[in-house]
């Protein structure tokens, strides 16, 4: 397997058969130099348009190799690219001319795709996506712009809904999904994002100000485009058709790119001497020699790519799920919908046991398209239902093959020969396809839905179902937490789904349930309290749940005056899981939502929990290693629980608003096993958290989303599937049952060998989903994938997929967090790392650089991640009990996007927004997470997709601290921030760039402001993660460790 | 037998004995016990009330009375039961021949007392309404009128609560003002005390105290946490009225072939225990409204498959009714909770089907709880019953709570139990017999609800024997009895009546005609009642015929006139003389032949028998017959068939129902329309006087009796000839009368039964 690859070859594109190679194509930061005289590598990197191999692909470099056959089309290709590594030096000077490289490149249609949708019409298209029109941002909410909506409003049906232009692609096919008219669309653009009633909806993250009146500078966005747009990649590609443009600039500092420039201040007194390997990826000499300017780190990306999922009949490697990229489905999937850890799939498990490598899925199959990608096509067999192999049950896909004159097709999955239903009939042309299988989409299309038959249904599809389940206990009312969840939930109605099958119910509970029967037309609703909660049922079998139409009001007013209802309650107890159990029986012949909003720990009745963490405290004191017990549940009541919920399609999110321990570790097990998610407000202001509470309500429900969904994941014969991670619920082996599924959430799929492959054949996988839209049309939703087989060791690195290996390595640490002391989850990460390394050292790298750190292309900043991952609040050791198992809780069902940064946060400036000079990207180019980047007198936006902590200096100047928090000093300024808007060109900016955020991460940010000299300025720097922490490694001194333990492993 | 009756206005007491056998062996020998039916709260004229607290014996507690020796000099009165001295205290030192206080006056046997010292604030009392909702519509607007109207003749002060239930149990919230709220409990469990303080809040916001009994204001809960469930009929109107205008049929869905899963049991259990926990002691009435079997949880007396029947006494009588001895236990449990609690079940059972009441009984009974059974609540007898218990007019009940009653006997007489809503406190003394009979084993019972007619029956043993001794007591020739009630009176305040009545001992062995002389025959019907029909219930293959008729035979052989073997020579003094017809129509009555009713209308009938007082209990075992026709004025006839004639209107009064019955001509002109015609005034008045008589009846009876209007040969006339003897039958040898009528019986008539009596008694 050693084969020492040439020097760059093996992790550079260019020799590599695929253009998809390229993917690895940015050499480090400091392999630039390197590589200096290597072109190859970027060339390879290069066809940007389409298939970019990565997202940095695209910008540039495709000069090299830029006809191959990947992107053969692909537009302009980047002039400017080709002279990637001009010289390091060379970069900073480029920045002025950043603009022209992006715009010339993508000003062609890709450009116009991306933006329109958000922005409205293009014309119109203001910057600030959420602000609107600065001037009439009058109002203090910071989202709020109502003059927003048109822009919104425009812009999200095509979210759903496809090329703006045509909706529905295939006439012939009933309807596309996503698509067009609304009855139909699971999705169906307009009424869920408010795109047809543009004018009444509130903006969704205006929320807490000016609730009602606008609505959804959000909403509608962040679903539709957030991923879509999500941030540029931060791969780190320094030179390549970069330099011209991109990343420079984007890094104030000097840093990156070609970085070589030695900073002063750097921990280490390295010397700006980098040995050179000539070897492709990063390298690290020995410690003493790192330069720390030069070693690997992500580089943003700003412009779009075209991805077209099969080139030349072969799988391309997609682009980095961080970077904006449109799919072209040609029969592999979009890689937002799946995609492997490797790009091509080792021939045999030796190999990937060798290369220490994960062989996973990422399977996220409610993912939310970008906007200018066509929806997903939804095919009617009509009675016969979809084509399936007879023997495996496999559905038809563009990989089954179609022999003997079309009368047979062989499954690509099992090899079945099976016959071709009479009905299905038809010719083959002269290149062996079937004449049709342009016209259908299930026979050229990676991703297709299929109309369910009756065979798949065993009742009735259920309504869509919402039950809101309020805490009203004496704490939460005083918190301010009720009166925030009845808001949330009374502003939230008008983005349910429209129609007769969207029922909704409601009730609260203290150390009692209270069912609200609202059935009474004209009459008050009438309150029935459970008051046995050891025992609980549901006090009335119809009338608690009704359709949201027959119910609007009174629902309305009865939300308005709960917190007055219960405004001198007493009751401190909180019957969480009693009261959890009484709604369930009460959605139980239908299944549906059941929305918790919890403020205290669970303190009586069924499934009640203690205040373990104060145990916890004294045992860890104690020295007493069995501390981690408290990441898990506390016992199986509450799992008992979520099965039977499960079982009857009942999908429950927590919101937890509390400002006290709550034991996310025993709470969390109920959502993650029916699907549904913790949401977490700790400490819980009533200022500042309403607004994100309604957000994330509002996301929640409206958001892509199929009800009682059982997934099944087939893969060719070779491989089986291991096991399924993530929030579900499994009850036999090969399925896992979701009672909800929605865009936001991932399930891991890991796959083991059970035999060989061919070197040339291809391994596919397939996922189906079946599941019922909110609208109440079951369906299934099939996911295709087939990569080509390896034997080659090299390839597997070549073709490794960082971000997917990566979420990979988060999940599995954050399964053994449970389990084993945070320590040891170190341990096994960092061994997981090493590993890796070290396999590719000892098989593919050159021998003759013993002394140096080796990093293969794909994967150099695998370190750099592990040790954010090791940073990370899930394996600290000084992290709350409950922010630990919260994080754990999100990680497993989170997705490839979002994985990155909750580990490896993003940062930006905000005090000199007026002078950047990067215009062209809303948000300014990120900064490496060290504390050379602070200066104390500038403010920092930190983000990881859940909190925004926005970091202050002591020494800024007071004009800017007025223009943004509109008080000259922090002083009095409550560290969980309420962002307004001034009128004031930063201000706009500010919150034009955290809106920008919030929709990239569908998530709105909790903002905090961390001051230095104050705590949480200490904990703003535990987050910079290259820094040197206690107990912590610095950035350069892991990458030591990382090497010694790898030289020492060798020998 | 009117001088027993004059006794009756006096004192409230009737008594078959009113010479008492002077010996154990003799009392035996009297068949009918020695015995009383006493009504503790009889309204008599003139009684008096005094505002001081009663004297009482050191020695045995007994209340100083007209029968007690006075040495006015030494200021010393004498126990009339145990003989001890007492000292008359400071402020009866005026006392003299000419000063007596009333309780020393001779006519003062029965008098009340009202103490400032024992009258707290006045109570006010308790109505919590349980009202089932597996219902009809129909029957559910039935009962929404009459709960409407209730609640506005609830007294002010009067505090309410208001529980529902079908297949779970609502607890109304009457003291939230927002929105109709209601605590929904399981149908399928009891529910303790505990759980109840635990489980609605009582404790919010407070430490619940970690030991010691919770209850009430006085005993750590806070009156606003009561108030929430029992508010003042004044100010909860609108809420009351809201809550029983929105009541609406149980909203489960009930498969066809089922039963409504209604879950009476838990209901009432919630209750108790709701009471229990808010107003323990005080007065309180649980008012339950149920339409239907009870098919869920405890207390049920069926399953819900609608192909089980509901039991019959023949499923009684052959152990086949699975869960009748469970309900039985569980109501037994919730009898002794309320009881403890001071609180009263009253029942009003509505509904073509049995509801249970059989099973209930013994909650209603011991609690000393008003019961009424009706087909629907929207009969008259349902909604005019309700309605007298809170009208404040002439015929009141004169509803009274947490009585207490004590007795006092002179030596040689021991009780052995009251047959009576009442329960026994288990206060063993010198007074109890050894056996016992209903309530005994004590000389105190509690009444936890009773009224102005609730009558209880005192069964007393004689204990005196044969002996030399009997001659020392022939000195003091006379004995006592006193009856000491302690009671919540229906204004609120508490009182204390004393009833001190004397009786003399029958001297030795001549004594027969002294005792036929003291022999009350109608007290003597009604205790016999009371007896079989406690007996039929607690014994096992109890023949109640077969007893009957040996006790009347007995009697009638140690009583009556004859030469031994020859009937016709047979005959009775008057004071016995129509003892024998009330045997014959009790034999015939609902009592004995349990067969042609429902266990709960039986159970019915036996409650309203043993809360009687003997007036009506006669009337329940003998209806009176008036016949109105043109010869002659009212006047009572025979309950014969031969009464009957088609010129003639009869009114039956069986207590439970009253009948008018039209002779067939009567009818004929009635329904040719002549009362209406100027010049037939006569007839018009014919036709109504039964009705005016009726109405008077109806009146003053509770429950309010059926009222049955029928024509000869009408369906409805076997209300009347269901109590008619027989003398005629279809196959008797005389014929009918011209126009009267024959009764399809093979019952034997009254005068074959008498034939076989006197032959038997003369053996």
């Amino acid at each position: 397997m050693s084969r020492p690859p040439p020097s760059f070859t093996p992790q550079n594109p260019t020799p590599a058969p695929n253009p998809g190679g390229p993917a690895s194509s940015f050499p480090a930061s400091f392999s630039n130099l390197q590589i200096s005289g290597a072109p190859p590598p970027f060339a390879s990197a290069g066809p940007p348009a389409g298939n970019g191999p990565a997202p940095p692909s695209i910008r540039g470099p495709q000069a090299p190799v830029p006809g191959a056959r990947p992107f053969a089309g692909s537009p302009s290709p980047p002039v400017q690219q080709s002279p990637p590594f001009g010289g390091p030096p060379a970069v900073q000077p480029l920045q002025p001319p950043q603009r022209p490289p992006f715009h010339g490149p993508l000003s062609g249609p890709p450009a116009q795709a991306q933006r329109a949708p958000f922005r409205g019409p293009p014309a119109a298209s203001q910057p600030p996506p959420f602000a609107g029109p600065p001037a009439a941002v009058s109002q203090p909410p910071p989202f709020v712009a109502t003059p927003q909506l048109p822009p919104y409003s425009a812009a999200q049906p095509q979210l759903f809904g496809g090329p703006p232009g045509g909706a529905v692609p295939l006439p012939t096919y009933s309807m596309p999904p996503f698509g067009g008219p609304p009855q139909q669309g699971p999705y169906g653009g307009p009424p869920q994002f408010g795109g047809q009633r543009p004018g009444s909806q509130p903006p969704s993250f205006g929320a807490h100000t000016a609730p009602a009146s606008q609505p959804p500078p959000f909403m509608g966005v962040p679903g539709a485009s957030a991923p879509a747009f999500g941030p540029p990649g931060w791969q780190g590609q320094p030179q390549p058709g970069v330099l011209p443009g991109g990343l420079q600039p984007s890094m104030r500092m000097p840093v990156m790119p070609g970085g070589m420039q030695p900073i002063a201040g750097q921990g280490i007194p390295s010397t700006p001497t980098m040995p050179y390997s000539p070897h492709a990826g990063a390298q690290v000499s020995t410690p003493s020699k790192i330069d720390p300017n030069q070693i690997p780190r992500p580089i943003a990306e700003t412009s779009v790519v075209i991805f077209e999922t099969r080139q030349g009949g072969q799988a391309a490697v997609p682009p980095a799920a961080s970077s904006e990229f449109i799919v072209k489905d040609t029969g592999n999937c979009s890689p937002r919908l799946m995609r492997c850890t490797m790009n091509q799939i080792p021939c045999t498990g030796d190999l990937v046991t060798t290369s220490g490598m994960p062989l996973a899925l990422m399977v996220q199959p409610f993912a939310l398209p970008h906007p200018s990608e066509e929806p997903i096509q939804l095919v009617d067999f009509g009675e016969m239902g979809p084509i399936r192999c007879s023997r495996c049950k496999a559905y038809i896909n563009p990989f089954m093959r179609f022999v003997d004159q079309g009368k047979n097709f062989i499954c690509n999955l099992c090899g079945f020969s099976n016959d071709t239903p009479r009905e299905y009939l038809c010719n083959l042309g002269p290149d062996g396809r079937r004449r049709d299988a342009d016209d259908r989409p299930e026979l050229c299309r990676g991703t297709v839905e299929f109309i369910a038959s009756k065979e798949f249904l065993v009742r009735e599809p259920m309504p869509a179902v919402y039950f809101f389940l309020v805490d009203v206990s004496m704490n939460a009312v005083h918190t301010g937490a009720t009166a925030a969840a009845c808001s949330a939930i009374s502003q939230a109605l008008s983005d349910l789904p429209e129609g007769p099958r969207t029922m909704v119910g409601i009730a609260t509970f203290d150390s009692a349930i209270h069912f609200y029967s609202l059935k009474r037309a004209q009459q008050q609703p009438l309150m029935l309290i459970v008051p046995d909660i050891q025992d609980v049922y549901t006090p009335l079998q119809m009338d608690l749940i009704l359709p949201v139409s027959e119910c609007r009001d009174s629902l309305e007013q009865l939300l308005e005056s709960i917190p007055s209802m219960f405004e001198n309650n007493r009751v401190a107890d909180s019957a969480f899981g009693a009261a959890m159990k009484a709604s369930f029986l009460a959605m139980k012949p239908t299944g549906g939502k059941l929305l918790v909003f919890q403020s205290v720990l669970p303190s009586v009745g069924t499934g009640s929990l203690s205040a373990r963490e104060a145990e916890g405290r004294s045992n860890i004191s104690t020295g007493d290693k069995e501390a981690h017990k408290l990441l898990q549940p506390v016992d199986k009541t509450l799992k008992t629980m979520a099965l039977e919920f499960a079982e009857y399609q009942v999908c429950v999110d927590v919101f937890l608003t509390t400002q006290s321990y709550t034991d996310i570790a025993s709470i969390s097990v109920v959502p993650s096993t029916t699907g549904g998610r913790v949401y977490y407000y700790f400490p819980f202001s009533a200022l500042s958290d309403p607004a994100k509470l309604f957000n994330d309500l509002r996301w929640n429900i409206s958001r892509p989303q199929g009800f009682e969904a059982v997934m099944r994941v087939r893969c060719s014969q070779g491989l089986q599937v291991q096991d399924y991670s993530g929030n579900f619920c499994k009850r036999v082996p090969t399925d896992i049952d979701l009672p909800a599924i929605d865009s936001d959430k991932a399930i891991m799929v890991t796959f083991k060998h059970d035999d060989k492959f061919q070197e040339n054949s291809e391994c596919a996988f397939q996922c189906a989903l079946l599941y019922t839209t909110v609208y109440g049309q079951r369906r299934i939703r099939v996911i295709n994938i087939s990569l080509p087989c390896t034997s080659m060791l090299s390839n597997l690195f070549r073709y490794a997929d960082l971000e997917t290996q990566f979420t990979y390595i988060v999940k599995q640490a954050a399964s053994g967090i449970p389990t084993s002391s945070p320590s040891q989850v170190r341990d096994q990460v960092t061994s997981t790392c090493i590993n890796i390394l070290q396999s590719y050292r000892k098989y593919c790298a050159s021998v003759s650089s013993s002394g140096q750190l080796i990093l293969p292309e794909a994967l150099k900043l695998l370190p750099l991640y592990t040790l954010a991952l090791i940073k990370s609040i899930g394996l600290r050791n000084d992290g709350r009990i409950d922010d630990r198992s919260y994080w754990v809780s999100i990680v497993s069902s989170i997705s490839v996007f979002l994985a990155v940064p909750l580990v490896f946060p993003r940062m930006i400036a905000l005090h000199d927004l007026m002078s950047r000079d990067d215009e062209d990207s809303l948000i300014p180019n990120h900064l490496t997470l060290n504390s050379e980047n602070i200066q104390d007198d500038g403010i920092y936006l930190l983000e990881n997709g859940e909190d925004g902590f926005i970091y202050v200096g002591n020494a800024v100047n007071s004009a800017t601290l007025e223009q943004i928090f509109g008080s000259s000093s922090l002083a009095g300024v409550p560290n969980q921030l309420v962002l307004e808007q001034f009128d004031n060109e930063l201000s706009r900016k500010v919150n034009e760039i955290v809106n920008e955020i919030r929709r990239q991460r569908c998530s709105y940010l909790r903002l905090r402001l961390c001051q230095k000299g104050d705590p949480s300025g200490d904990f703003f720097r535990s987050l910079l993660v290259e820094d040197k922490a206690p107990g912590g490694l610095s950035y350069v001194e892991f990458l030591v460790h990382v090497h010694r333990q790898i030289q020492s492993k060798m020998t | 037998m009117a001088e027993f009756f004059q006794l009756e206005e006096v004192d409230g007491i009737r008594m078959p004995w009113n010479v008492i056998p002077g010996t154990r062996e003799d009392a035996f020998s009297c068949v009918v016990p020695v015995s009383a039916i006493y009504t503790p709260l009889k309204p008599i004229d003139k009684m008096t009330v005094v505002p001081y607290s009663p004297l009482r014996c050191r020695m045995c507690r007994s209340i100083l009375n007209p029968f007690s020796s006075v040495d006015y000099n030494s200021k010393i009165w004498q126990c009339t039961f145990c003989f001890q001295r007492n000292q008359f205290p400071q402020h009866y030192s005026s006392i003299s021949e000419n000063n007596l206080p009333p309780e020393l006056f001779p006519q003062y046997t029965t008098m009340e007392y009202i103490s400032a010292a024992e009258t707290g604030p006045v109570a006010p009392p308790v109505f919590m309404f349980v009202v089932d909702t597996c219902m009809i519509e129909e029957e559910i607007d039935y009962l929404k009128s009459a709960l409407a109207q209730t609640a506005e003749l609830l007294p002010d002060n009067s505090l309410v609560g208001f529980i529902t239930f079908g297949t779970y149990v609502q607890v109304h919230e009457l003291g939230f003002g927002l929105l109709p709220k209601s605590y929904v409990f399981k149908g399928t469990k009891e529910v303790s005390k505990e759980q109840i303080l635990d489980q609605m809040c009582f404790f919010s916001g407070k430490q619940k105290p970690a030991t010691g009994v919770i209850a009430g204001t006085r005993d750590g809960l806070s009156s606003e946490s009561i108030s929430r469930f029992l508010v003042p009929a004044s100010e909860c109107e609108f809420v009351l009225n809201s809550v029983i205008e929105g009541l609406q049929k149980d909203p489960w869905h009930i498969p066809a072939d089922q039963r409504a899963s209604r879950c009476t049991g838990a209901a009432l259990s919630v209750a108790a225990s709701l009471l229990g926990v808010c107003v323990p002691g005080s007065g309180a009435r649980i008012m339950a409204f149920i339409g239907g079997p009870s098919t869920e949880g405890p207390g049920s007396i069926v399953s819900k498959s609608l192909s089980e029947p509901i039991r019959s006494h023949k499923d009684l009588d052959k152990d086949s009714a699975p869960l009748y001895d469970k309900a039985v236990k569980f109501y037994d449990q919730i009898a002794k909770q309320l009881v403890h609690q001071g609180h009263v079940l009253d029942l009003f059972a509505c509904a073509v089907d049995q509801v249970g009441v059989a099973e209930m009984k013994v909650a209603i009974e011991k609690t000393g709880g008003i019961v009424v059974l009706a087909e629907s609540f929207g009969h008259s007898v349902f909604k005019d019953s309700l309605l007298r218990i809170f009208q404040s007019a002439d015929n009141n009940l004169g509803l009274s709570f947490n009585g207490i009653l004590e007795i006092n006997c002179s030596k040689d007489v021991k009780i052995q139990g009251i047959i009576g809503p009442c329960t026994s406190l288990e206060k063993k003394s010198p007074l109890s017999a050894d056996t016992v009979i209903g309530q005994g084993n004590t000389s105190a019972w509690k009444m936890c609800g009773l009224d102005k007619k609730t009558s209880l029956c005192f069964v007393y043993d004689i204990s005196r024997k044969v002996g030399p001794d009997s001659v020392a007591q022939q000195t003091s020739n006379q004995l006592y009895f006193q009856y000491v009630t302690y009671y919540q009176h229906h204004e609120g305040q508490m009182r204390l009546r004393v009833t001190t009545i004397s009786r003399q001992w029958s001297s030795g062995s001549a004594s027969v005609q002294e005792l036929v002389d003291g022999f009350d025959q109608e007290t003597a019907a009604a205790v016999v009642a009371r007896l079989v029909s406690f007996k039929m219930e607690t014994e096992a293959d109890f023949d109640p015929i077969r007893w009957l008729d040996r006790a009347l035979i007995r009697l009638c052989t140690k009583f009556g006139d004859y030469q031994k073997e020859t009937p016709s020579s047979f005959s009775l003094s008057p004071r016995l003389s129509i003892f024998p017809q009330f045997m014959f129509n009790l034999r015939r009555s609902q009592f004995v032949q349990v067969f042609n009713n429902s266990p709960d209308e039986t159970a019915y009938f036996r409650m309203m028998l043993e809360r009687e007082n003997v007036g009506n209990t006669v009337a329940m075992i003998q209806p009176s017959l008036i016949s109105y026709s043109f010869q002659s004025e009212p006047m009572p006839v025979l309950l014969d068939v031969t009464a009957i004639a088609p010129d003639k209107i009869l009114l039956l009064d069986s207590y439970f129902t009253v009948v008018i019955f039209h002779g067939m001509t009567i009818a004929q002109w009635r329904n040719a329309g002549y009362q209406d015609q100027e010049g037939h005034e006569v007839f018009a008045k014919l036709l109504k006087d039964p009705h005016v008589e009726a109405d008077t009846i109806i009146k003053e009876r509770f429950p309010v009796p059926r009222l049955v209007v029928c024509d000869q040969h009408g369906s409805q006339a076997r209300f009347l000839l269901a109590k008619l003897n027989p003398s005629v039958t279809y196959n008797s040898d005389n014929a009918a009368a011209s126009g009267g009528d024959v009764i399809f019986t093979d019952d034997v008539s009254f005068d074959v039964f008498m034939d076989h009596l006197q032959r038997l008694s003369v053996q």
